[in-house]
């Protein structure tokens, strides 16, 4: 039943084997084994560009962090001074104030003075002035001209110590 | 029909299941006269199925290399891709990467056209050019020629000395050796594919009449898809063996 002979097949059958070896060599092998390269190669390429690319972002991230620290540093020192000098500031106006504040009242008391003693020398005038209508009229032609001056010199020097 | 034959014993119940399947009318020889004084005679059957084993084989390969693409493989071509990559790793198990780089294609094409022909006999009206002996054994000749190529490339002369290594009186052994590696190739894969389609036709003999019903058709499916597993372990069988058999010749430590 089981055919064991040998005849010119078994030849063909080898052609036929290398046959099918030289075209998927050609057409199948190849260009799979090409794709396969080009893989492994774009793999590789990507896995060394990403670390390329991770250690510069560390590198960057390092940096970063320094100018962050640095940033931060500089504008705690910002404050401080800022601080610093408003609060210098607000002393120099306060001072400011407060001497312009004395300054003012001094001028006041000042001009209160000067408005006190004008008004005296106006009311030493004309309680002068009223002695000697007064005068004048109570002893009418009595008196010269120099002696109504000299009383009303003194009645004026009696008013000057009243006060 | 198997009633028509039942007593005629089990060679002609598969004979003829054998001449009704044969639904294309190959003639069992293709005789070309004479060469030099030999015969030039072909198993036309054998040599049909390699044909069409050969189509399919290139319509595989062709879909996996059309449309190819690095970035986003094709079904077929992921599939391709697996297996190289693991007969390359088997190659560079067994032996130096470099001396299996040209292995490689050879090794690849025997698992594709083996698993080819093999898996193809599960459509019954095919005849597996492998449970033909002339066909597996021209493979194993293939595999012994690379046996002997790969063994003189890298060692020259000195591969010949495993011959007589360690003592001359292993030299009956060695050369009993040589032959008896592409009998054995040859005859597992031919065996087991032999195997395969006798049961296969006997259970297609079966499945005629009332006898369906004993199991014929259910233990015929069940059998066809134990083939395929079965056609692929040989396939890999094989494969594997080429690659041992190479890897030994070439090996340092003989």
């Amino acid at each position: 039943m089981v055919d064991l002979s040998f005849n010119a097949t078994v030849f063909m059958q080898m052609f036929h084997f290398l046959l099918m070896l030289v075209v998927l060599r050609m057409f199948a092998y190849r260009p799979l084994m090409n794709v396969i390269e080009q893989r492994q190669v774009y793999i590789a390429d990507e896995i060394e560009a990403a670390e390329r690319q991770k250690a510069s972002a560390a590198g960057l991230r390092g940096q970063l962090e320094a100018d962050l620290a640095k940033a931060r540093e500089e504008g705690k020192v910002i404050v401080i001074r800022a601080t610093k000098a408003s609060e210098e500031q607000a002393q120099a106006i306060m001072e400011q104030a407060r001497t312009e504040a004395q300054r003012l009242k001094e001028e006041a008391l000042a001009e209160i003075g000067r408005e006190r003693e004008k008004a005296i020398a106006q009311l030493r005038d004309e309680v002068a002035s009223l002695a000697v209508l007064v005068a004048a009229k109570v002893v009418k032609d009595a008196l010269t001209i120099d002696a109504q001056h000299n009383l009303v010199q003194n009645a004026v020097k009696e008013v000057g110590q009243l006060q | 029909m198997a009633a028509d034959y039942a007593g005629q014993g089990e060679k002609s119940v598969l004979e003829k299941m054998h001449h009704e399947l044969n639904v294309f009318g190959i003639s069992k020889h293709w005789d070309f006269g004479e060469f030099l004084g030999f015969p030039i005679q072909l198993n036309g059957e054998t040599i049909f199925h390699t044909w069409v084993a050969m189509a399919v084989t290139l319509l595989i390969a062709w879909v996996a290399v059309r449309g190819i693409d690095m970035r986003r493989p094709g079904k077929m071509q992921v599939c391709f891709e697996m297996l190289f990559d693991f007969l390359r790793g088997l190659i560079n198990q067994s032996m130096d990467p470099k001396r299996g780089a040209g292995l490689f294609s050879i090794v690849v094409t025997f698992f594709l056209f083996i698993a080819v022909m093999n898996v193809m006999g599960v459509v019954p009206t095919y005849v597996k050019p492998t449970a033909d002996i002339q066909t597996t054994f021209a493979l194993a000749l293939v595999t012994v020629s690379l046996i002997y190529i790969w063994g003189i490339k890298y060692k020259g002369a000195r591969y010949f000395k495993h011959y007589v290594s360690p003592y001359p009186i292993f030299l009956p052994i060695t050369i009993m050796e040589d032959i008896v590696k592409p009998v054995t190739l040859a005859f597992r894969l031919f065996g087991n594919m032999k195997g395969k389609e006798i049961m296969i036709l006997s259970l297609l003999a079966l499945v005629s009449g009332t006898s369906w019903m004993a199991g014929g058709f259910l233990a015929g499916t069940l059998w066809l898809l134990f083939c395929i597993f079965i056609s692929l372990i040989q396939a890999f069988v094989f494969t594997m063996l080429t690659i041992a058999f190479v890897s030994s010749a070439v090996s340092e430590e003989h």
